[in-house]
């Protein structure tokens, strides 16, 4: 593995666009972007065309800076009977006008009654670049903030509670299995892939632990308690803030790999059960549904695949199929943050070039040359390739198929199949 | 402050990005914080061509100025003709965290002072809140007062120029098809299409031509204005939609052009005989198909007014509400919209258009994608003919010209059944 950096112009999508994804992954919740025209007309051109209506734009008048508390203002008066949350994102221009957004959030928390994250989406990271879904990092970290913080022994308590409650309806598969789980465990990420954290959940359980909650949270249950003793397994690789924000209140933020792939989904399993205190192996397991997937493996065999994609689950990604028989050519990140992604980095075989901050011309033109059987492509270079006759997937299609655990391991494969069945029926055609 | 639930313009940058993308040898530098660059892919999934967007991020903050990493606009512009060996002009774009940021614009030798080419079109004038049309009207203008050729003879046969709507607009490059497909009719050929599809040559041979039709004033009307003071070069103004303004605008190009007005009449009619179907629609409905029926129309300001008339005095609708999000350009459109309709306004906030329109309770809305919510909840048609429209089609169907008037004839039909 070598990692080279480009210091060129990525193409990456804004990670302001995910706002209308997040606010459906979060019912209840009210979304105010606060900043100027351009910030609306960003989320309003790179969404749906009937954007979620729990969306809505503070657009402030760069010839009149709001004042100290209007914000505040504003969101009581937009939040609506049903809201159980209210979101502020700010970013570059309205702090350049003047907002401070963390006062805003601590003000209308008080006037509502309610929980209020301030979501700072432009404040740097200590490594530079920009991911299309580090919003998604920025509203998670939030979103622990706005965690209930208790002390261990109450959190083992209530996880022991929440065990004959039944999270998730799955209780029964973790039960017999359960070996004296010590902390509770929480698992942070897979906003925008649904199932993910079913899937894990019920995997943990089968080794013998039981998730206290997840944050976003799933099918209504909310939001866990994060503090002193928590295990929080993060499940993507772009969580670098929200993992800090975990361990910033105390909690066990587990260093291992990301559970994607059957190889980072085994040594997820086993170090998150290992640190709550329920020591498994999951080598058998692993090693069986490497089995399960010998057909599929056979179709990535030997594929040659580049990664010019924007999301940061490239490196997982790539770590994976590189692991189920494909030539990994090139893994482009934009922003690479290797202490976080330090497990997974050195997981990374031998044959991978990393490319950190790419240039996208560079880019182009390294895959002209290569030629690859696949493009893992960021929106802003997909047409250009698909025009120039490469065979094209955009990243954001592997994230929602669900791409975590041993069932998001098939499903990528399953995925790189029907891209390869669907380039081939073309192919055949003559036209 | 405002609470919104859209925006019907992007801004300022994003204009001047459009217009940028819009031509051929003009590459954009957009200087903005490094998670604004979306304008690549939202060239990518709109136009769909294939063609990388023409623009370079020169990302604000993130320099690491002992590096040659992009971030260094001066350096970020320069680089960009030796990266890009076509392009012949370069014009800056700043986004408005960047103009907020107080950063001043960097000062380049006079053209050709260093041997080198072009000095990059700065657009100084950008200020924050500035919208994307004001915007790319402003930065044509640039584009053609730093290109038109001077002392440039107009051409021995009678030659326009076309000044249509930049990309992204709904079927632009159709309009302009149209648009010379009635002028070559009439026996005027077209001498340069600005902006869609432009090259700098074309912009240097601009004061060649003997008029310049202005199909999209919003983008042209300050290029226009300039080639007529400078260069003297007449314009047609009248909106090209609807067979009456395609009719007026074609009678107004020969006058121009000084043609024979008989043959110019004999062309129109053969148009309406053979080509538009509006007047066929009209007549054929039975009058009460249209009377007392209302109509909302809203948009950017030469579709609106053009529709508009086009809906009330040719069809026979009742266009109860016509309005703009132009605030700039409010006189003007409230001028123009009272030819037709007592109800002409100008409003930006989606909401309170919603309320307008709503107000007049219409049986049809022409608007853009923002009025789908409305047009739903009060289970009328939308012909969402206005931008900004959300569909892409592959084929590029126009609504100017005769052509575009058969068009708008079917969609009217469909609408109001």
């Amino acid at each position: 593995m070598t990692i080279l950096n480009e210091s060129g112009i990525p193409d990456v999508l804004p990670p302001l666009h995910a706002v209308n994804g997040l606010a459906q992954r979060l019912p209840g919740a009210l979304v105010i972007v606060a900043g100027t025209r351009a910030e609306a007309h960003l989320v309003r051109s790179l969404s749906p065309a009937l954007p979620d209506p729990r969306v809505t734009f503070a657009v402030l008048d760069p010839d009149d800076p709001p004042q100290q508390g209007q914000l505040a203002g504003l969101a009581v008066e937009a939040a609506g009977r049903g809201t159980e949350l209210v979101l502020l994102v700010c970013g570059r221009t309205a702090s350049s006008l003047g907002v401070d957004a963390a006062f805003e959030a601590r003000l209308a928390a008080r006037k509502l009654d309610l929980p209020v994250g301030a979501v700072d989406s432009d404040a740097p990271y200590p490594t530079p670049g920009v991911l299309s879904t580090d919003l998604e990092d920025r509203v998670l970290a939030a979103l622990v903030g706005l965690c209930p913080k208790r002390r261990t022994s109450e959190l083992v308590e209530a996880a022991s509670q929440a065990k004959r409650g039944g999270l998730f309806g799955l209780r029964g598969r973790g039960r017999e299995e359960a070996t004296g789980q010590g902390r509770p465990v929480v698992l942070l990420g897979a906003a925008l892939s649904p199932g993910s954290v079913a899937g894990l959940v019920a995997e943990l359980a089968r080794t013998g632990v039981e998730v206290s909650g997840a944050v976003p949270d799933v099918g209504g249950a909310g939001l866990p308690p994060v503090g002193e003793g928590t295990v929080v397994g993060v499940l993507d690789p772009n969580l670098g803030t929200a993992a800090d924000a975990s361990r910033d209140r105390g909690a066990r933020v587990v260093r291992t790999l990301l559970p994607i792939g059957v190889d980072g989904t085994a040594r997820f399993l086993q170090d998150v059960a290992a640190e709550a205190g329920a020591g498994s192996s999951e080598v058998v397991r692993a090693r069986s549904v490497w089995e399960e997937l010998g057909a599929l493996r056979n179709r990535v065999r030997g594929k040659r695949i580049f990664f010019a994609g924007d999301t940061g689950f490239e490196v997982p990604l790539a770590r994976f199929l590189a692991d189920a028989g494909a030539v990994v050519l090139e893994v482009g990140a934009p922003r690479l943050d290797r202490r976080f992604l330090s497990e997974e980095l050195q997981t990374l075989g031998p044959g991978v070039d990393v490319v950190v901050s790419p240039d996208w011309r560079g880019q182009l033109q390294r895959i002209e040359a290569a030629r690859p059987d696949v493009v893992v492509a960021s929106p802003g270079l997909y047409a250009p390739l698909v025009a120039r006759g490469h065979l094209c997937r955009p990243p954001r299609d592997f994230v929602r198929a669900g791409l975590h655990g041993y069932e998001g391991a098939r499903r990528v494969l399953e995925l790189l199949a029907k891209t390869f069945d669907r380039a081939e029926a073309l192919d055949a055609l003559s036209l | 402050m405002r609470l919104l639930g859209g925006v019907y313009e992007g801004p300022g940058s994003h204009g001047i990005l459009r217009l940028a993308a819009s031509m051929r040898g003009v590459h954009a530098v957009l200087r903005a914080g490094p998670g604004e660059g979306y304008f690549p892919a939202l060239y990518s999934g709109r136009e769909r061509d294939g063609r990388p967007a023409p623009v370079t991020l020169s990302p604000l903050h993130e320099g690491r100025r002992e590096s040659y990493a992009p971030g260094d606009l001066p350096r970020d512009l320069s680089g960009v003709a030796r990266r890009h060996p076509g392009v012949e002009a370069v014009i800056l774009a700043r986004s408005e965290a960047a103009l907020l940021s107080g950063e001043a614009v960097p000062e380049f030798p006079a053209p050709g002072a260093d041997g080198g080419g072009p000095a990059p079109i700065t657009c100084d004038w950008q200020t924050p809140g500035m919208g994307e049309t004001e915007a790319a009207e402003l930065a044509l203008e640039d584009l053609v007062r730093a290109h038109a050729g001077a002392k440039l003879e107009r051409t021995q046969y009678p030659t326009v120029n076309l000044f249509g709507p930049p990309v992204f607009g709904p079927g632009a490059g159709a309009e302009y098809d149209e648009a010379e497909r009635l002028l070559n009719l009439v026996g005027v050929e077209v001498n340069a299409r600005v902006p869609l599809g432009a090259t700098v040559e074309d912009l240097r041979r601009l004061p060649r031509a003997w008029a310049s039709v202005l199909l999209y004033r919003e983008v042209g009307e300050s290029a226009t204005l300039f080639l007529q003071d400078e260069h003297g070069i007449g314009r047609v103004t009248t909106p090209m939609i609807g067979a009456a303004g395609t009719g007026a605008a074609l009678r107004a190009v020969g006058e121009a052009c000084e043609l024979d007005p008989r043959f110019v009449d004999r062309t129109v009619w053969s148009e309406l005989s053979r080509t538009s179907k509006l007047p066929w629609y009209a007549r054929l409905e039975r009058p009460e198909a249209f009377a007392g029926r209302r109509a909302a129309v809203f948009g950017d300001f030469t579709y609106p007014l053009g529709l508009g008339y086009a809906l009330a005095r040719e069809v026979g609708l009742d266009v109860a509400a016509c309005g703009t999000y132009l605030v700039h350009l409010e006189r003007d459109f409230l001028f123009h919209a009272q030819t037709f309709t007592e109800g002409g306004f100008v409003e930006d906030d989606p909401q309170k258009v919603a309320g307008r329109i709503e107000a007049v309770r219409p049986g049809l809305i022409v608007g853009t994608e923002l009025e789908a919510p409305i047009a739903e909840a009060l289970d009328v048609p939308l012909l969402p003919l206005c931008y900004p429209a959300g569909d892409r089609p592959f084929v590029e169907r126009p609504l100017m010209g005769y052509g575009g008037s058969s068009i708008l004839a079917d969609r009217l039909d469909e609408a109001l059944g």
